[in-house]
């Protein structure tokens, strides 16, 4: 597919430029991290459940902003674009995923101290 | 200081003193006496012969794919001799320190070197073979061959493809260096903490290691990022996903991998490199250091990095084989899912590299069972590959050779490698010479397969052929060398001999050890034979004139062009009709290779500014590690400038006037006579003299170079 | 060969030669990279949140202070604010570039910088009062950590701030070429990626440090 326009400002990249779709993500943003700020200076839940809110949020966030912000759908233009990041979403998890796993057991086979101040101690416990 | 440093240290040059130069090692100084004189005599060379402003248009400056590939091959020659020098000094020295009475020579209590340095010997080694040897053999080989086989000009980034290479190169440069100034890091290539960090290692040989590392890695990350870019939006119109070459395919899911691991390994040695120079307590014992964290993380990267080696072997094989079966490739689909179902699952593999440490039962379960699920996309392809061969009009020519002892070198060390797989085995084998034998059958692997590339597709690149005596004759004593060497070790590993020793007290293992020497005297053999290989090639490249179709049977789009390749590739963008395209244009009968009616064609110009990063990257290199803070934060400054300064460069492209195709296109021959005219010049091929532009001086070079240039002795 | 997986192109009637060939797209290649290079940041913050996870330990604090002892929620919030106006606005300034605006580019984008440098002083201002208060990253492994996290990240709006600031003075001395354009587009995946990363790093190292 060759794209030799001879004004490169109509290039797709460029037009799909979105002034709506930056608001958008901007006040979905402000006012849901406004919300977890809000959740964790107060400190009106447990910790695990800010832990756990925070995150809900903050995934629900990075959504909102994925696809208002930088465009990640499947036309035509963005396509590669969201083909790379949906290859490296999986790796993410896996890179921190398996090392929590991993150390979680690790902590409860050698660590002395029991970990009552950290947020890996409220993982559900792991059976093995 | 933020951190305590063990001995001296000065403003103007941080920890560099004369003391770190070793006078005392023998060793090293015959070394550098030797080296000195060789690059001496190359330098001479140059100068007598008036070969400089040559080498600045044609090599230092170019940012031509196929050029930047040849580079990266020889560096990676040049180091793989380096590590095999390595090698033999380890091999030589087991050999002599068994058993309590055994002689210590050159102040070594047993053997000739002392622990200090066959620790950094191995060290080296390690990294060399890895980073340094295997990974820009296969980078260049991708670099020249994946855009021909898509039908581009070039890659997506030629400046920063130039880039790259001059990166590794100073990484390589950086490891030479340590020789004569300092030391090397003495604990195992892949590092290990805390012995890594600064109390227990307090002198500059991690720092070596660290940053020749990071150096190599933003080389490769760099390059990886190139090549996937090329193969998504350059392919040639025509060419689908469908129809994309196996190599190719290969080359993506490698890069892929590349992309995705090597960030985590920059991640765990700055953690290391902050550890050391900030004093931060990442990976410390004490002070809410984590030891097993460098290990998850350099690990992360480690396992996908030896699939980012094996893979293009495999593609090469997958080249190889059919061209020398005269048959079409046997379940190419499959082969490419099973590319991406090994770089897949590669990357939930990682903990089978520290499985004794202490991770819970279910933990090491799981990790063996995706070791093992490995083995199942692998099992295709070698099943594959036989299945090509079979009914197949076998040729046993150089490439299929080398691509055979790949393919039966891949059944002993696969297995093996299944036999890691099992926690329970590795903790009882942990650290031992199984591992070693296994590993170095599959890096033997990667070296014959690459072996068999450089043979296959030197013609294409240079012109002709390499010859086939000196050349079987290395294949043959390399084979013997690597059965006597490494089956020995896999019985030394059994014994329960462990890896890295400097002196070994059981008299017993003494035969395993001279053996495993033997086997080194034909790897040194092998060598000599390689070095007569390339001379004779070269004395005879007249008689051994290749056409476009070198091998006669070649299936994919490189062999429809001419050999050596022009600089822009081909005359005419081609258009793709199938997979296997020139072998069907070779049934369909439409081999014309001179199309006629050429148009100009727009390449990138040639640009220092690769080189002079690269450069200004090793010097950034050498004051990080020796704590000369002026010296880097000035390199970081012009890096940063230099950069910048480029971006502003607007005549960063020049076009190739049609009638400069016309002339290279005229005088290509694609016939494989060695009786041909040449275009007067003594045993030379074709020769398109550059054509000099009116272009802006400094550093973005002010000529361009439309010729293929390949004849090497003769301009 | 069998062409089953690809359509069968008759011979006699096959293009074998693409003339007047227009080439790749540029713009659209450089982008693709550019996003790829991108995407291996987010795997270095991927290692970076992995090893905040491990550090997080009791343990690694080392008897220095846990971070709900010390980090200052307005800061933090004052840098949310800051970062995600700033990349607002640099949106704003890719909307005038669609309809060819040279000024309005540039003036967007000079506010855009504005904001970013507000962010740093804003982060050096906190990282100061931290430093002060003698909460280093050389006291324990989770404050190595923490501050590794949140000072690569300030770096980063460094090197857009920069950014900025070369690609001002490039759109005044060349106008919209092909090469400017490229690069103001990978200015956006950059600057608005920095949203993305930065509610990892709120939300992870400061919100959930505050109530650890």
């Amino acid at each position: 597919m060759t794209e030799h326009t001879q004004n490169p400002l109509d290039h797709p990249e460029v037009q799909l430029a979105n002034g709506r779709a930056y608001l958008v993500g901007f006040i979905f943003s402000m006012l849901l991290m406004t919300a977890g700020l809000w959740l964790a200076v107060t400190h009106i839940m447990a910790p695990f459940g800010t832990v756990l809110v925070t995150s809900i949020l903050a995934g629900m966030v990075v959504i909102i902003q994925g696809y208002f912000i930088l465009h990640m759908d499947i036309s035509h233009a963005q396509m590669w674009h969201t083909v790379a990041m949906v290859l490296f979403l999986p790796l993410f998890v896996v890179t921190i995923g398996l090392t929590a796993w991993m150390f979680h057991g690790l902590y409860q086979r050698t660590m002395i101290m029991p970990p009552a101040t950290s947020s890996m101690a409220h993982m559900p416990p792991m059976s093995h | 200081m933020l951190v305590h440093l063990q001995g001296p240290w000065s403003p103007l040059l941080g920890r560099l003193t004369l003391q770190q130069i070793p006078y005392h090692v023998p060793i090293l100084m015959v070394t550098f006496i030797v080296v000195a004189i060789l690059a001496a005599v190359v330098l001479a060379a140059a100068t007598y012969f008036g070969k400089w402003g040559y080498l600045w248009r044609e090599w230092l400056t170019t940012v031509d794919h196929k050029k930047i590939g040849v580079m990266y091959i020889l560096l990676g020659l040049i180091m793989l001799l380096r590590g095999f020098a390595d090698a033999l000094m380890i091999r030589t020295q087991q050999a002599m320190a068994v058993g309590p009475s055994s002689p210590g020579e050159m102040g070594a209590v047993h053997g000739y070197l002392t622990p200090f340095h066959l620790g950094q010997i191995f060290t080296a080694h390690g990294l060399i073979m890895v980073v340094f040897a295997a990974t820009p053999l296969l980078v260049g080989l991708m670099n020249i061959i994946v855009p021909l086989q898509i039908g581009a000009r070039d890659m997506a980034y030629p400046y920063l493809n130039a880039l790259g290479l001059w990166l590794t190169t100073a990484g390589a440069a950086l490891v030479m260096l340590s020789l004569f100034v300092g030391n090397f890091a003495h604990g195992g290539w892949y590092g290990f903490v805390p012995y890594f960090e600064l109390p227990y290692s307090p002198g500059v040989g991690v720092d070596y290691w660290m940053w020749t590392f990071q150096l190599s890695a933003i080389g490769t990350s760099l390059g990886s990022i190139n090549l996937i870019a090329t193969i998504v939006k350059m392919r040639a119109p025509g060419m689908t996903w469908m129809r994309l070459p196996i190599f190719t395919w290969a080359s993506l899911s490698t890069n892929l991998i590349a992309l995705t691991s090597f960030p985590v390994l920059m991640v765990a040695l700055a953690l290391l490199g902050l550890d050391r120079y900030v004093g931060t307590h990442f990976y410390t014992a004490g002070m809410g250091g984590n030891l097993m964290l460098y290990n998850d993380l350099f690990w992360v990267w480690g396992h996908p990095e030896v699939y980012f080696l094996i893979l293009p072997a495999f593609g090469i094989m997958s080249e190889i084989i059919p061209t020398f079966s005269e048959k079409t490739l046997f379940g190419s689909a499959t082969l490419v899912l099973a590319s991406f179902a090994i770089g897949g699952v590669s990357w939930g593999v990682w903990l089978h590299h520290f499985f004794t440490m202490a991770a819970t039962p279910s933990v090491n379960s799981f990790y063996s069972v995706t070791t093992m699920l490995v083995g199942i996309p692998t099992g295709v392809k070698v099943f594959n590959w036989i299945f090509t061969m079979y009914r197949g009009r076998v040729r046993y020519e150089l490439p299929m050779l080398w691509a055979l002892l790949a393919l039966f070198l891949l059944l002993v060390g696969g297995m093996t490698g299944m036999m890691n797989a099992f926690a329970s085995n590795d903790y009882m084998w942990h650290n031992g010479l199984f591992v070693v034998a296994h590993f170095h059958l599959m890096v033997l692997t990667i070296a014959a397969s690459i072996f068999g590339a450089v043979e296959y597709w030197f013609p294409k690149v240079f012109g002709f052929k390499l010859e086939q005596k000196w050349g079987t004759w290395f294949f043959w004593f390399m084979v013997i060398g690597s059965g006597i060497t490494f089956v020995t070790m896999f019985f030394l590993g059994f014994g329960g001999m462990t890896r890295r020793l400097d002196y070994i007290p059981y008299t017993q293992w003494s035969p395993y050890l001279h053996i495993m020497l033997l086997g080194m005297v034909f790897y040194v053999v092998a060598v000599l034979f390689f070095v007569a290989h390339l001379y004779v090639s070269l004395r005879d490249r007249v008689k051994n004139r290749a056409g476009a179709d070198v091998w006669g049977t070649g299936r994919s789009l490189e062999w429809a062009t001419h050999s050596p390749v022009p600089a822009y590739n081909f005359a005419i963008t081609p258009n793709v009709n199938a997979r296997d395209e020139w072998t069907w244009r070779k049934e369909n009968g439409l081999t014309e290779l001179h199309p006629g009616d050429y148009e100009g064609i727009h390449m990138p110009k040639n640009t220092g500014v690769p080189l002079f990063l690269g450069i200004l990257f090793m010097g950034l290199g050498f004051a990080l590690i020796w704590r000369i803070w002026w010296l880097a934060l000035l390199c970081v400054a012009l890096i940063v400038a230099l950069i910048i300064i480029r971006s502003f460069d607007r005549d960063t492209d020049m076009t190739i006037p049609a009638h400069a195709v016309e002339q290279v296109e005229s005088g290509a021959r694609d016939e494989m006579s060695a009786t041909m005219p040449t275009a007067g010049v003594r045993g030379g091929t074709v020769i398109a003299h550059s054509i000099p532009q009116s272009g802006t001086g400094g550093i973005s070079g002010s000529t361009t170079s439309t010729s293929p240039s390949w004849a090497p002795m003769d301009r | 060969m069998s062409a089953s997986a690809a359509q069968k192109v008759d011979p006699a009637q096959a293009t074998l030669w693409a003339r007047h060939y227009a080439g790749h797209d540029m713009i659209g290649t450089r982008t693709f990279g550019f996003w790829l290079y991108m995407l291996t940041d987010a795997m270095v913050y991927a290692a970076l949140f992995a090893s905040l996870g491990v550090l997080s330990h009791a343990v690694n604090l080392a008897g220095g202070p846990s971070p709900s002892a010390f980090i200052n929620p307005i800061y933090a919030y004052g840098e949310t604010i800051t970062l995600f106006l700033s990349v607002l606005i640099y949106g704003y300034s890719m909307v005038a570039l669609k309809n060819g605006n040279r000024g309005a580019v540039i003036g967007s984008m000079f506010v855009a910088m504005l904001l970013g440098i507000v962010y740093l002083v804003i982060a050096g201002v906190d990282i100061g009062n931290m430093f002060a208060h003698g909460i280093f990253p050389q006291v324990s492994g989770f404050l190595s950590i923490f501050f590794t996290i949140i000072i690569y990240h300030a770096l980063h709006i460094l090197v857009g701030v920069v950014w900025m600031l070369v690609m001002m003075v490039q759109i005044a001395r060349e106008g919209f070429s092909a090469n400017v354009i490229y690069r103001l587009i990978n200015l956006r995946l950059f600057w608005h990626f920095q949203a993305v990363i930065w509610v990892f790093v709120f939300t992870f190292v400061y919100l959930q440090g505050m109530v650890a």
